[in-house]
C-alpha cells in the first residue's frame, strides 16, 4: 500500500495540477497531495470516483445536482463511472479529477496540520477531498493546535461546503476535542449563524439556513448512535476501505475516504448499508485519526470508537498510518470483493452498483446504477458548483456574519462563514437535490428568494419522510430499502420529525407551492452560476424521484445523508456519515435513473401539491428543525461571544452580554407556526417578524378551531415576540387575546402567564384594555387564589379612574358579595358580568348550568352531608347547622333558581 | 471649611479616626466601635468627612497605616466619604464590602463583644440601602440595594443563628430583615426566618432582649393578619403591646394600629378615649357602626380610608367586619320588636330586615336577605332557622345573638 501510495502521490500530484486547476488554493499543499496524486496518476479515474465517495457529503450533494445534471445527461451517467473516473460528466470530470486529488491530499496531508491550510486554499477545486481533509482536521486540530482549525476552517470553508459541514460535525462528534471543539463549533456555529442570516437576509424561509441548523444538530445525535454502531461500522468500513483499494491501492488514504462513500451506496439498501455507508464516513474519520496518531491525542479520542482501526494504523508517521489503514481498508475491501466481487474489480462507482445489486434492494440497485454515474458526474459538477458558489458565497456569508455577530473573530467569522456556506451546501443536498442545488447557490438563493422557496417545499417534502430514518441508521436503511415499496406516505410521516428543516422549507412551500415550478425555474436560473443545467435538472430529478415512493423516500435519505454527512466531516462521527451516505445513496440512486426522472418529475410536481397539504404534517417537524436550528444559533452565538471574550481578553459575566446585540429579527413568513419552547437561542429564520405575527393573530381570532389550537397558535406568537423582543401595543394585543381564551377554556395557569405579562406590560406605560384585566386580576386573585396579600396589593394599586370602569365596578362588587357572604348578589353579578369577568366566576367551584341545575344542587349538597327535609308542600329544607361554607354557596344557587 | 483644612490636618483627622476603630477592636470595646461605625447617622458636615474630601488619597492612607485591616477601613472611609457627598449608591456598595470583611472577622471572634457594632453594621447597611434605593429610583436606575442589604443579613443572621453567645444578638437581624421584607414585599421570605427562631431548643425567646422580642412580635403579628389569623395574631400583638416601652407613642400606636382591627374582628371593640389618645380615629367610624348595626357606616368609613387601610394591610380584616353589622342589625330589629310585639319577638320577617336595610340606604331583596341571614346562622353569628315558605327568620329564644367573646367568626 504504501509502495503504491508513494507512486500515487507523485502521479496524482500532476494529475491535481492538470486536472483540478483548483490551483492557486493548491499552492500550498501541492508538495504533499502531489505525493498522493502520484498513486491516483494511476489509478486517478478509480480514485477519483473514490475521492467523491469519500467525501459524501459533497458526493452526496453532488449526486443530488448531479442527478439534476444527470437528468439531462442521465443517459450517460450510468455508464459514466468509467467515464467520469476517466472525465467523469463534462462537468463533473474535471471536479472530479481535482477531487480525487485532493481527497487524497486530505488524506496524506492527515500527517501535515499544513494541508489543511492548503487544502482549505485549494479545496475549492475538489470539494470532496476538502470534506476528507477537514474530517481529518477535526481530529487533528485537537492535536496541533486551535491555530490550525482555524486556518483549516477558513479555508476549508471557504473553499468546500462540505468541508464546512464536516468541520462542524467533528465539534459535535468529538466531545473529546475539547479545543477542537470549542475552535469548531465556533466555527460552525459561525457558519450556521452566517449561513441561516444570510439566507434569512435573502429569503426568510431558505431551507439552506434551516437545513444547516438541523443538519448540525442531527449530527450530534447520530454521533452516539453511531459510536454504538462502531465495530459495525468498522467492519463495514473496512471492506468499503477495500472495495476503494481495488479501484487504486496507491491511493489507500483517499480511497478509505472514497470507499465510504462507494460503500454507503451499497450499504444503502438496508440498514447495514447504513453502517456500511457509516463506516465510510469512520473510515475517513479515522482517517484523520491515523494522521493524528502522529499527535496522540486526537488519536486517542478517535480510538474510543475506532479504536480497532486505529490500532492497526496508528504507526508514527502519518502517511504510514494512513497506509496502514489503507490495507486495512483493503482487507475490508477483499471481504467486501467477497460480498460483490464484481465491484470490487469495477471502478468503485461500479462496485456499488455490484453492491447494490447484492443488497438484495432492486429498486436500489437499479436506482444506485443509475446513480452511481450521476452521483459521480454530480458530484464533480457540484463541487465545481460549489467551488465557484462557495468562493462568492463565503465574502458575501462573512459579512453577514459579520453582521450577526460583529465581535465574533474575524477569522473565525471567516472560517465560520466559509463553513456554513459548505453546510449549506452539504445539508441542501442531503434534504433535497434542490436544496442541494441552493445549498451551493446560496448566492443564488439570495438574489432569487423565491427560488430558494422552491427548494425549500421541495426539500421539506423528501424532509418529512426522512425524519425517522434519521432517527435510526437501520430504520433510515430499511427505508431506503423500502423506498422502492410504495411506501412512502409513512415514511414522510416518520421523516417529518427528523426533518424539522424540512418542516420550516414546508411551510415556505405553502406559500410557495403555488408558484410551484416557477420558482424552480427561478432556481434553475439562479444555480446559473455553478451548474444552471445541472440546477434545473436536480429538481426535476428530485421531482421525478419524488413521484415514486421510493423516489420520496430517497429524497429524505439524502436530506438526512447531507446533515450526516457534514456531522462526519466535523467530528468524523462514521455513524452519521454512515446515516447521510445510506440516505444518499438512496436519494442518489433515485437520481441516477435518467429515463425515469421524467416520469418522477411529473410525479414530483403533482407531489408538491401534496406536500403543501401535508404542510401541516410537517410543520411539526419544522418546528423541531426549528428548534435545532435555534440550538446552533445559540451555541454560535455563545462561541462567538466565547471567542470575542477570549481575544480581548476579559470575560464577560452574562449581566454584561449585550443582548441587544443577540435580539433577532424574524423573517419566517409562515402564518401558522406551531409552538415549541425554545431550548436554546431562536433562529431568525424560524421567527416571524412582526406584520407577520399580525396576520397570524388575525388567523387565529378568525379560527374556528378548537382551544388547544389557539392556545398552540398563541404561544408560538408571543415567543416569537419574546425572542423578538417586541413590546407594544400588539403585544399586548396577543397577550390579551389569550388571556381572554384562556378564560374562556377555563385554562388559569395560561391566563395567569398571560395576566403577568400584562401587568408588566402596563406597568411599562403601553395601552390595553388596562381596566378589563385589572378587574379580571381582581377576580382571580379573590376567587382563585387565596393570597390575601396579592388581593390587598391589587385593590391598592387601583387607580381612580380605575375604580370608576365598569368591569372593575363589578370585579369589587363581587368581592364585597363574596366577603359577606351574599351569594345571591354574587350570582346576579355573575349574570350581569361584563366581558369575561363572568368565566372567572363562574369556574369558581360552583356548576352554573342550565335549569337542571336545581337537582344537581340537591345531589351535590347530600353529597357534601346537608340534610334536605321535604315540608308539606314538597319544599326543601336544609338543615343549616350541618352546613359548609361551599354549601351556602349552593344554597344560593339553588336560591336563585328560584328567582323569577 | 474643607478649603482652610490643610493637608496635614487633614491626614492627622483620618489618622486619627482609624486609630480609634482600630484600638476599639484591639481593645474589644463593642460600644466605641458601634459609635464609630454608625456611617447614616453622622451629620453631612463633620471634621472627618471634610478631611476626607481634602485628603483623597485616604484609601492608601488607611492601606499603609493598617494592612491589616485595609479591606475594612479602606471601603469605610469611602462610606463615609460617598455618604457625606450623598452619594448613596456608592455610599451603600462601599460599605457592603466593608461590613462583609467586618463579618468575616466577626465569625473568628469567640466572644460576642461585638454584637453591638455588627448590629449597628446590620442597622446601617439597611438605612444606607434604603437611601440607595431612593437615590437610584429617583435617577430612575433598579433599585436592588435593599434587596441586596437583606442577602447580606441573611449572611449575618447566619453567622448570629448558631449555638453559643452570639446566638442572643440574632432576634435582632431578624428584625431587621422584616422591615427589609415588609418594605420589599417579599413578606415570604420571613419564613424560614421565623422557623429559625422558634424551632431553636436550645434557646428559649424570652432569652432575647425585650426591644428585639417586641419588634419581633409586632412583625410576626402583621404576619398573622395577612394570613387571618387573628388569634394568634391577637397573641402576638398584644405580647408587643404590653412589652412595648409605654412611653415609645409611636410604637404604641403601630402595635394598635393592627391590634384593633384583630380585636375588632374578635368582637372586642375598643373605647373611643384609645383611638383618640393614639389618634386611631380613623377605626371611629368603623367601632360605631359596629355597634349599631349601621352597615352603610361602615361601608362609608371603608371607603373613606380605603387607601390608607389597603396600604396597611388591614382593608379586608374590616370587610369582613361586616357580618357583625348585619348580626347588630338583626338584633336591634329583634329588640325594638320585643317591644312592640312580644308573642312574635322571635320571628323576625324578612321582610322587616329589607326595610331597615332600605332606611340605610342598601337595597336588597328577600332572597338576598336571606342568604345573608343563612350566612350569619353558619357563623354562629344567629342561633335559628328559616322558614323559607312564609320568609320567617325564627330565632333562638336562648341567646339567639352569641357574642363572639375572642373567638373569630
Amino acid at each position: 500500500m504504501t509502495s503504491h501510495a508513494a507512486g500515487s502521490d507523485a502521479p496524482q500530484a500532476e494529475v491535481i495540477g492538470a486536472g483540478q486547476t483548483n490551483p492557486s488554493p493548491y499552492p500550498p499543499v501541492p508538495s504533499g497531495h502531489q505525493s498522493w496524486p502520484s498513486s491516483t496518476g494511476t489509478a486517478t479515474v478509480s480514485w477519483n470516483y473514490p475521492v467523491d465517495k469519500p467525501s459524501p457529503d459533497t458526493v452526496y450533494y453532488d449526486p443530488q445536482r448531479d442527478v439534476s445534471v444527470t437528468g439531462a445527461e442521465s443517459v450517460g451517467s450510468s455508464v459514466p463511472n468509467a467515464a467520469h473516473s476517466t472525465m467523469g460528466m463534462e462537468n463533473a470530470a474535471q471536479s472530479h479529477v481535482p477531487y480525487s486529488n485532493t481527497v487524497q491530499h486530505g488524506y496524506n496531508p492527515v500527517d501535515y496540520t499544513n494541508y489543511y491550510y492548503s487544502y482549505p486554499q485549494a479545496t475549492n477545486d475538489s470539494s470532496v477531498q476538502q470534506g476528507a481533509n477537514q474530517h481529518t482536521g477535526a481530529a487533528y486540530q485537537p492535536l496541533t493546535s486551535f491555530q490550525n482549525s482555524g486556518s483549516y476552517i477558513d479555508p476549508t470553508s471557504n473553499t468546500y461546503y462540505n468541508a464546512g459541514g464536516h468541520q462542524t460535525v467533528p465539534g459535535y462528534g468529538s466531545n473529546n476535542y475539547y479545543y477542537q471543539n470549542n475552535s469548531w463549533n465556533g466555527g460552525s456555529t459561525g457558519n450556521h449563524y452566517a449561513q441561516a442570516q444570510p439566507y434569512q437576509n435573502y429569503t426568510p424561509s431558505d431551507t439552506n439556513s434551516l437545513q444547516s441548523s438541523t443538519s448540525m444538530p442531527t449530527n450530534s445525535l447520530p454521533y452516539q448512535q453511531q459510536y454504538n454502531q462502531w465495530p459495525y461500522y468498522y467492519n463495514h468500513s473496512v471492506p468499503n476501505a477495500s472495495s476503494n483499494p481495488a479501484t487504486g491501492n496507491s491511493t489507500t488514504d483517499t480511497i478509505a475516504v472514497n470507499t465510504p462513500s462507494g460503500y454507503s451506496y451499497s450499504s444503502n439498501q438496508p440498514p447495514p448499508p447504513g453502517t456500511t455507508s457509516w463506516k465510510n464516513n469512520s473510515v475517513a474519520s479515522v482517517a484523520p485519526p491515523v494522521q493524528a496518531p502522529g499527535v496522540p491525542g486526537p488519536q486517542h479520542q478517535y480510538t474510543n470508537q475506532a479504536e480497532n482501526q486505529y490500532s492497526p494504523a496508528p504507526v508514527g508517521p502519518w502517511s504510514q498510518n494512513n497506509y496502514a489503514n489503507q490495507p486495512l481498508a483493503f482487507h475490508h475491501d477483499t471481504a467486501k470483493l467477497n460480498h460483490a466481487p464484481p465491484s470490487n474489480p469495477e471502478v468503485q462507482q461500479k462496485t456499488v452498483d455490484s453492491k447494490g445489486p447484492s443488497l438484495n434492494i432492486l429498486s436500489t440497485n437499479n436506482v444506485s446504477e443509475n446513480f452511481q454515474p450521476n452521483l459521480q458526474g454530480s458530484v464533480t459538477e457540484d463541487t465545481s458548483s460549489e467551488r465557484k458558489i462557495q468562493i462568492p458565497t463565503n465574502p458575501r456569508i462573512a459579512p453577514g456574519l459579520s453582521m450577526l455577530v460583529p465581535k465574533s473573530e474575524k477569522k473565525n467569522l471567516g472560517a465560520d462563514i466559509s463553513k456554513k456556506p459548505a453546510y449549506i451546501s452539504v445539508s441542501v443536498p442531503a434534504k433535497d437535490a434542490k436544496t442541494a442545488q441552493v445549498g451551493p447557490d446560496s448566492i443564488v438563493r439570495k438574489a432569487i428568494a423565491d427560488g430558494t422557496i422552491h427548494t425549500k417545499n421541495w426539500d421539506t417534502e423528501p424532509l418529512l419522510t426522512m425524519p425517522e430514518g434519521v432517527v435510526a441508521l437501520t430504520e433510515t436503511g430499511a427505508k431506503n430499502s423500502s423506498p422502492f415499496l410504495p411506501t412512502s406516505t409513512p415514511r414522510k410521516r416518520l421523516k417529518s420529525r427528523w426533518e424539522p428543516a424540512v418542516d420550516e422549507k414546508v411551510t415556505d412551500k405553502v406559500e410557495q407551492i403555488a408558484k410551484g415550478w416557477v420558482n424552480s425555474n427561478i432556481h434553475n436560473s439562479s444555480d446559473p452560476k455553478n451548474k444552471t443545467g445541472s440546477s434545473r435538472n436536480q429538481g426535476k430529478f428530485i421531482q421525478s424521484q419524488q413521484v415514486p415512493l421510493n423516489k420520496v423516500n430517497q429524497r429524505p435519505a439524502k436530506k438526512q445523508k447531507h446533515s450526516s454527512q457534514i456531522q462526519n466531516g466535523n467530528a468524523s462521527s462514521d455513524s452519521d456519515k454512515e446515516q447521510d451516505l445510506t440516505k444518499y445513496y438512496a436519494s442518489a440512486t433515485t437520481l441516477a435513473n435518467s429515463p425515469e426522472e421524467k416520469k418522477r418529475r411529473e410525479h414530483r410536481s403533482k407531489r408538491f401539491e401534496k406536500s403543501q397539504d401535508s404542510s401541516l404534517k410537517s410543520r411539526n417537524s419544522f418546528e423541531n428543525n426549528k428548534d435545532v436550528m435555534a440550538n446552533m444559533r445559540t451555541r454560535r452565538a455563545v462561541s462567538s461571544f466565547l471567542t470575542r471574550n477570549s481575544e480581548e481578553g476579559t470575560s464577560l459575566a452574562v449581566e454584561d452580554i449585550d443582548w441587544d446585540a443577540l435580539t433577532i429579527k424574524g423573517t419566517c413568513q409562515e402564518i401558522e407556526k406551531q409552538y415549541l419552547r425554545l431550548t436554546s437561542a431562536p433562529d431568525p429564520s424560524t421567527v416571524r417578524p412582526e406584520e407577520v405575527l399580525e396576520k397570524a393573530l388575525a388567523m387565529v381570532e378568525a379560527s374556528q378551531r378548537n382551544y388547544l389550537y389557539k392556545c398552540d397558535q398563541l404561544k408560538s406568537i408571543r415567543q416569537d415576540l419574546t425572542v423578538q423582543r417586541i413590546q407594544n401595543e400588539f403585544t399586548v394585543k396577543v397577550y390579551e387575546t389569550h388571556a381572554r381564551l384562556a378564560m374562556q377554556a377555563g385554562d388559569l395557569p395560561e391566563f395567569n402567564q398571560c395576566q403577568s405579562q400584562l401587568k408588566r406590560l402596563y406597568a411599562e406605560g403601553i395601552r390595553g384594555c388596562n381596566f378589563e384585566f385589572s378587574a379580571y386580576n381582581l377576580l382571580c386573585v379573590m376567587l382563585h387564589s387565596n393570597n390575601k396579600r396579592d388581593l390587598l396589593s391589587s385593590m391598592a394599586s387601583l387607580s381612580k379612574e380605575a375604580k370608576q370602569d365598569v368591569a372593575v365596578k363589578h370585579a369589587l362588587a363581587v368581592h364585597a358579595a363574596v366577603l359577606s357572604g351574599n351569594y345571591v348578589l354574587f350570582f346576579k353579578l355573575y349574570k350581569q358580568a361584563p366581558n369575561l369577568n363572568s368565566c372567572l366566576m363562574g369556574s369558581e367551584g360552583s356548576v352554573i348550568s342550565g335549569d337542571d341545575g336545581l337537582e344537581e344542587c340537591e345531589i351535590w349538597l347530600k353529597a357534601h352531608g346537608a340534610v334536605l327535609l321535604a315540608d308539606n308542600n314538597g319544599e326543601l329544607q336544609i338543615d343549616m347547622k350541618h352546613f359548609t361554607c361551599q354549601s351556602q354557596r349552593m344554597l344560593s344557587r339553588m336560591v336563585t333558581h328560584r328567582l323569577p | 471649611m474643607a478649603a482652610y483644612l490643610s493637608m496635614g490636618e487633614a491626614h492627622r483627622r483620618i489618622g486619627d479616626y482609624l486609630a480609634r476603630v482600630s484600638r476599639a477592636i484591639s481593645s474589644s470595646d463593642g460600644t466605641a466601635l458601634a459609635s464609630l461605625l454608625a456611617v447614616s447617622s453622622v451629620p453631612a458636615s463633620t471634621p472627618l468627612t471634610d478631611a476626607l474630601a481634602a485628603f483623597p488619597d485616604f484609601p492608601r492612607l488607611a492601606g499603609d497605616r493598617f494592612p491589616n485591616l485595609a479591606d475594612f477601613l479602606v471601603p469605610l472611609l469611602r462610606t463615609i466619604h460617598s455618604h457625606s457627598l450623598q452619594r448613596y449608591a456608592d455610599a451603600y456598595s462601599s460599605f457592603e464590602k466593608a461590613a462583609s470583611a467586618f463579618l468575616q472577622e466577626f465569625r473568628n471572634w469567640e466572644s460576642p463583644w461585638a454584637m453591638e457594632a455588627m448590629h449597628t453594621v446590620a442597622l446601617e447597611i439597611r438605612l444606607l440601602a434604603e437611601k440607595a434605593d431612593r437615590e437610584l429610583t429617583t435617577s430612575g436606575k433598579n433599585p436592588d440595594k435593599l434587596q441586596a442589604a437583606g442577602s447580606f443579613l441573611m449572611k449575618v443572621f447566619g453567622a448570629l443563628a448558631v449555638k453559643g453567645p452570639k446566638r442572643i444578638g440574632a432576634l435582632y437581624v431578624t428584625c431587621q430583615l422584616f422591615k427589609i421584607y415588609f418594605r420589599l414585599g417579599t413578606v415570604n421570605l420571613c419564613r424560614s426566618v421565623i422557623r429559625s427562631i422558634e424551632t431553636a431548643r436550645n434557646f428559649d425567646f424570652e432569652d432575647f432582649p425585650v426591644k428585639d422580642k417586641v419588634t419581633y412580635m409586632y412583625y410576626t403579628g402583621r404576619l398573622e393578619v395577612f394570613n387571618e389569623n387573628f388569634l394568634v395574631a391577637d397573641q402576638k400583638l398584644t405580647y408587643a403591646l404590653v412589652h412595648c416601652n409605654p412611653q415609645s407613642e409611636l410604637n404604641l400606636r403601630r402595635i394598635l394600629k393592627f391590634l384593633i382591627p384583630v380585636k375588632l374582628s374578635l368582637g372586642v371593640l375598643p373605647k373611643r378615649t384609645l383611638l383618640e389618645k393614639h389618634n386611631l380615629l380613623e377605626y371611629a367610624d368603623i367601632v360605631t357602626s359596629l355597634k349599631r348595626g349601621d352597615l352603610r357606616l361602615l361601608r362609608q368609613a371603608l371607603d373613606r380610608h380605603e387607601d390608607q387601610f389597603l396600604k396597611s394591610g388591614v382593608y379586608l380584616v374590616l370587610e369582613k367586619l361586616e357580618p357583625q353589622v348585619y348580626q347588630r342589625l338583626v338584633k336591634k330589629i329583634h329588640i325594638i320588636q320585643r317591644q312592640k310585639e312580644p308573642a312574635k319577638a322571635h320571628q323576625i320577617k324578612l321582610d322587616v330586615v329589607v326595610k331597615a336595610l332600605k332606611w340605610l340606604e342598601i337595597d336588597m331583596d328577600v332572597d338576598e336577605v336571606e342568604c345573608i341571614m343563612a350566612c350569619l346562622i353558619y357563623k354562629n353569628l344567629i342561633k335559628g332557622y328559616f322558614a323559607h315558605k312564609s320568609k320567617v327568620l325564627v330565632l333562638s329564644k336562648q341567646d339567639p345573638f352569641p357574642k363572639l367573646n375572642g373567638k373569630p367568626v
